[in-house]
């Protein structure tokens, strides 16, 4: 939570220099080159790195707390999760000072502005890595957090039992496990453009084929991805102001059930149906552009039923006016106004003049800082006697929120009315009222940030000095408050983590007090010798860094010491040797503690939590979740794989390029590979352990043989050398080696790692570490490796055949 | 209902006659700013209200028997809604005329595009002009939009059109401009397409049909 809310700072920094710029037409503060990485990582690092975050810190301190759970399933996962967002926030916060700038191509990172013919240099490189570190890292989390909720709720609590908080959680987590690998994707192939030269996104000058264009391509996925995301964002504000406003009414929340289905329905199909209107000047058919603009307002009808919802929850209530309250009143009011101006940008004709304009950006700020920073505000008030023991001061939080509420309306109403100022451009014209506007704007954002002052004085006063603040200050119902006496629920959180992870597991003084002496207390005592403590996470997401960064400098220039010079190239390789090792020791190291049984679970509960896989029935149920993100990532490569195709006129035909015999018979190779991996688990069910590495040992040399073959095969095609070259005769082939290698590649990686893990099951299989009863392990790989298969029958269909 | 906030109106007065596409535009978002200011005074007034009214005098123990609404309420609330975006959607599907290119006779069309940074335009005798878009005036005007680099959007905030510059792909637009006159400044791209973008600027001048004929008007070979 600290590391989000310094991003925040980041972030707010960058938008007070372009506040300053736009502040009086003409202004030469930041030139336009600075500009552009200034809005850029506004954009990505609040939303990415601060916002998202911010919630998920507010998650994983009371996700656990709410529903009885020591901590989440994994929580060594967990640590990596967060090392991984810390890695790539440093990498995208580091790409200033990296030749090239960061990424300055706006966080929407149009193709092929963003490609690396516009943005040259390693700069928007490692931007966009940190990107991936971050996707990577939320889809652990997610995998994690949907385990923890559906496996470790304490006994007798239902699902329909759950605070609303958790319940947003978990709608939550659920909108990133599908939008993320869409956005992974996406990336993925702007990365192989910039990395290793592949033309997915090239712009005319160098693939000109006819019927290609890269843009609508990178706008689909990134829109697929872009408009969940939003949802993303704002649900954990709306999660904080469905759990706490009964505190501040005294009456329980109306309705919980239908705000549950409506954000069922915003969550699952309608926030995935409603992307095209950010396209709707793209040249789409007008049927399309009818189809998204009702989509568009369907969207707005469960919203409506939540804010209805929370209004006749304050009816006959008592309602005592504390920070929290107002900032959730302040939040519904914002959210209002942004909704309502979202319908008007539902409509592709009113579209004509907003798209592009500061109505739009009027219009997500209202949504996404006002609604979601005030709901947020509201839940870190009213939770930190929780977290610290102490009750913050209340005359300051009020003058906060007052302060800014005004500064948020004078900071964003006036930009309603630019509705035909272009966004992102870093000086403009005397024209109009512009100038007006844009000094009042200004004045705005340093009143809003000014306010920010008063929280954060407030908020470091009540961790050392508030006033204490007792139990359960607020009265509340919900079991993060209760004591161990009148509930099963564990009230000291056990820090299971290496120091340094999520804040929100900081175990306050008083917290600790609040339980007092009770059987569940002892009984907590009593486990709390279980170790999950690791510093693989770290060292692993150290080594990913490091990695990437070394990849990103690439090739790079000469680096001039005071009295050697060392060649181009030495020292980003020597970065990427460097990662490349601390990685593999990171996960050999991880391995081997499991294989020693350096871990140990919760007494009593069989099974423990090995990694990787090792815990029975929720270790099987995140492989699940983990998978059906996996579908996601490959079905949107294999859709933009499609999409190429038909946007093609012409593609060069399967049999001229691939040896169909060949590759048909490594099919067979890897579909039996799947028989040898279903009689290893034959095997182990029976208890028969030499039967099971026999069978490991063969799916082993399948698997093998099938990535051989590939990698063979690879070598050979496309002529060679320079495979993703345009050429003037035939550019489509080098189209369709770059959709091919890159597919074909990342199921390849998913057959190696999977291969690495089957290294690993042999080794523990060979010390007997698997028996009849205890072999999740072995059945979890299985299904991997059956995902990996199913996976390959449509690829190869689709790639060799077609 | 005039339209407020109109700094894009920076012609406002200059025009005599209203163009099509800005009446239409105009009277969609009529519709959608009556009914949106109107839902959004109900919601906050409703809100505000309920905070208010119901405030604690002093009360600290919860409150039993609140209501509590159920399926009516999210009907009441669903059919509500329904009828407002009803009204909404409808206007915009009216207001189609201004995405779908007018096939009649008479028109005349420019081809846009769009570089980093500039525009050019090209027209029916092969001459093309950067920064500088002329057209007939009372004419149907169709443009043929794309770009040659990167992502760039072509908008006319006066005429309330605005439609994508993307590379291998041709978006089409259209308007029907009403006064003769220079219009500086009139075109800006709406989409960051790198250092240039906030200078990606171009006049819009308006002529008399003959003029038009006579300058640019003979049909290239």
């Amino acid at each position: 939570m600290f590391t989000a809310l310094y991003f925040g700072v980041v972030g707010a920094v960058l938008a007070l220099l372009m506040r300053v710029q736009l502040s009086v037409p003409n202004n030469d503060f930041l030139e336009a080159a600075y500009y552009n990485q200034a809005v850029t990582m506004h954009g990505l690092i609040m939303i990415f790195w601060f916002l998202s975050p911010l919630g998920v810190a507010l998650f994983n301190y009371l996700v656990p707390l709410q529903i009885g759970a020591k901590d989440l399933a994994f929580p060594r996962l967990n640590a990596l999760t967060y090392w991984l967002f810390l890695a790539g926030g440093l990498m995208a916060v580091l790409s200033f000072f990296v030749p090239g700038g960061a990424a300055a191509a706006g966080w929407t990172s149009y193709e092929p502005l963003a490609g690396p013919v516009y943005s040259p240099g390693p700069g928007p490189t490692m931007t966009y890595l940190g990107l991936m570190l971050m996707a990577a890292s939320v889809t652990v989390g997610s995998v994690n957090f949907i385990a923890t909720i559906l496996w470790l709720r304490r006994p007798g609590m239902r699902l329909s039992d759950m605070p609303m908080f958790s319940w947003f959680a978990l709608f939550t987590v659920v909108a990133m496990l599908f939008a993320f690998p869409s956005i992974i994707a996406a990336f993925l192939l702007v990365l192989t453009d910039r990395l290793i030269g592949t033309v997915l996104y090239a712009p005319p000058s160098i693939l000109n084929v006819p019927g290609i264009d890269p843009s609508l391509l990178w706008d689909d996925l990134f829109w697929f991805f872009g408009h969940p995301e939003v949802y993303i964002v704002l649900l954990p504000a709306f999660g904080v102001i469905a759990d706490i406003t009964p505190a501040f009414t005294g009456r329980p929340l109306d309705g919980r059930n239908w705000i549950l289905i409506s954000v069922a329905a915003i969550v699952l199909p309608i926030s995935f149906g409603v992307w095209m209107h950010h396209m709707f000047l793209t040249g789409i058919p007008n049927v399309l552009l009818e189809v998204f603009d009702v989509s568009t307002e369907i969207v707005s009808i469960p919203f409506g039923i939540i804010v209805i919802m929370f209004i006749l929850s304050m009816v006959h209530g008592r309602i005592q006016f504390k920070t929290p309250l107002l900032f959730i009143v302040g939040a519904l009011v914002l959210f209002i106004i942004g909704g309502i101006m979202g319908v008007f940008l539902s409509s592709p004709v009113l579209d004509r003049v907003y798209n592009g304009s500061y109505f739009v950006v009027s219009h997500f700020h209202y949504v996404m800082v006002g609604a979601t920073i005030f709901g947020l505000f509201a839940g870190i008030y009213y939770w930190l006697p929780k977290m610290t023991g102490r009750m913050y001061n209340e005359s300051l939080g009020k003058v906060h929120f007052i302060i800014s509420f005004i500064g948020f309306n004078v900071l964003y109403a006036p930009m309603m009315l630019l509705s035909d100022m272009p966004r992102r451009i870093f000086t403009y014209q005397n024209i109009g009222d512009w100038a007006q506007l844009n000094g009042i704007a200004t004045v705005g954002a340093f009143i809003f940030a000014g306010a920010q002052i008063i929280v954060a004085y407030n908020l470091l006063h009540t961790w050392f000095r508030g006033p204490p603040s007792g139990p359960n200050p607020w009265g509340s119902q919900s079991p993060e408050w209760s004591t161990p006496a009148t509930g099963s629920v564990p009230v000291a959180p056990v820090e299971t983590e290496p120091a340094g992870g999520w804040i929100g597991q900081l175990p306050g003084p008083q917290s600790a007090s609040v339980s007092g002496p009770s059987p569940v207390s002892h009984a907590m005592s009593a486990v709390s010798h279980e170790v999950h403590l690791s510093s693989r996470p770290l060292t692993l997401s150290a080594g990913v860094m490091l990695f990437l960064t070394g990849a990103a400098l690439y090739p790079g220039g000469a680096i001039q010491l005071s009295v050697l010079t060392i060649p181009p190239g030495v020292f980003p390789l020597a970065l990427m040797v460097l990662g490349v090792g601390v990685f593999a020791a990171s996960i050999v190291g991880w391995a081997w503690d499991d294989i020693r049984n350096k871990f140990v679970g919760p007494a009593g509960d069989p099974g423990g939590d090995r990694w990787p896989y090792d815990e029975v029935p929720k270790m099987k149920l995140g492989m699940w979740v983990f998978l059906s993100s996996e579908i996601v990532l490959f079905g949107t490569l294999l859709g933009a794989y499609i999409f190429i195709r038909e946007a093609a006129l012409e593609w060069p035909s399967p049999a001229s390029v691939h040896d169909i015999p060949l590759a048909t018979a490594n099919t067979l190779i890897l579909l039996t590979s799947g028989f040898t991996m279903a009689m290893a688990v034959y095997a182990i069910r029976k208890g028969d352990q030499r039967g099971l590495l026999g069978w490991l040992v063969a799916t082993f040399v399948l698997g093998s043989t099938f990535i051989g073959v590939k990698i063979s095969e690879w070598l050979g095609l496309f002529s060679g050398a320079a495979p993703f070259l345009p050429s003037s005769s035939n550019p489509v082939t080098a189209l369709a080696a770059s959709i091919y290698y890159v597919v074909v590649g990342l199921h390849g990686a998913h057959v190696v790692a999977g291969l690495v893990v089957l290294v690993y099951l042999m080794k523990k299989t060979a010390r007997g570490g698997f028996t009849k009863d205890d072999h999740m392990s072995i059945e979890n790989f299985a299904l991997y490796w059956a995902f990996v298969e199913i996976v390959w029958c449509f690829v190869f269909p689709l790639f060799y055949l077609l | 209902m005039g339209r407020f906030g109109a700094s894009f109106l920076m012609y406002s007065g200059v025009l005599a006659a209203t163009p099509p596409t800005v009446a239409t535009w105009t009277r969609v978002y009529d519709v959608y700013l009556t009914l949106g200011v109107g839902t959004a005074v109900v919601v906050i007034s409703a809100l505000l209200y309920a905070v208010v009214r119901y405030r604690s005098r002093g009360q600290k123990e919860p409150v039993q028997g609140a209501k509590q609404h159920g399926w009516k309420a999210v009907l009441a609330i669903v059919l509500v809604m329904g009828v407002i975006l009803a009204i909404a959607g409808s206007q915009t599907f009216a207001g189609f005329t201004n995405i779908e290119i007018p096939n009649s006779p008479g028109t005349v069309t420019v081809s846009v595009t769009g570089f980093r940074w500039g525009w050019n335009f090209t027209y029916p005798d092969g001459q093309y002009v950067i920064g500088d878009l002329t057209v007939p005036v009372n004419t149907i005007v169709i443009l043929n939009i794309t770009s040659s680099d990167v992502y760039h959007t072509f908008g006319i905030a006066m005429l309330d059109v605005k439609e994508d510059a993307i590379p291998g792909k041709v978006n089409q637009l259209w308007f029907n401009m009403t006064e003769m006159g220079n219009y500086t400044d009139a075109i800006r791209c709406y989409q960051l397409c790198g250092v240039g973008h906030a200078f990606m600027i171009a006049n819009l001048t308006v002529v008399s049909q003959s003029q038009w004929n006579a300058t640019f008007g003979a049909q290239k070979g």
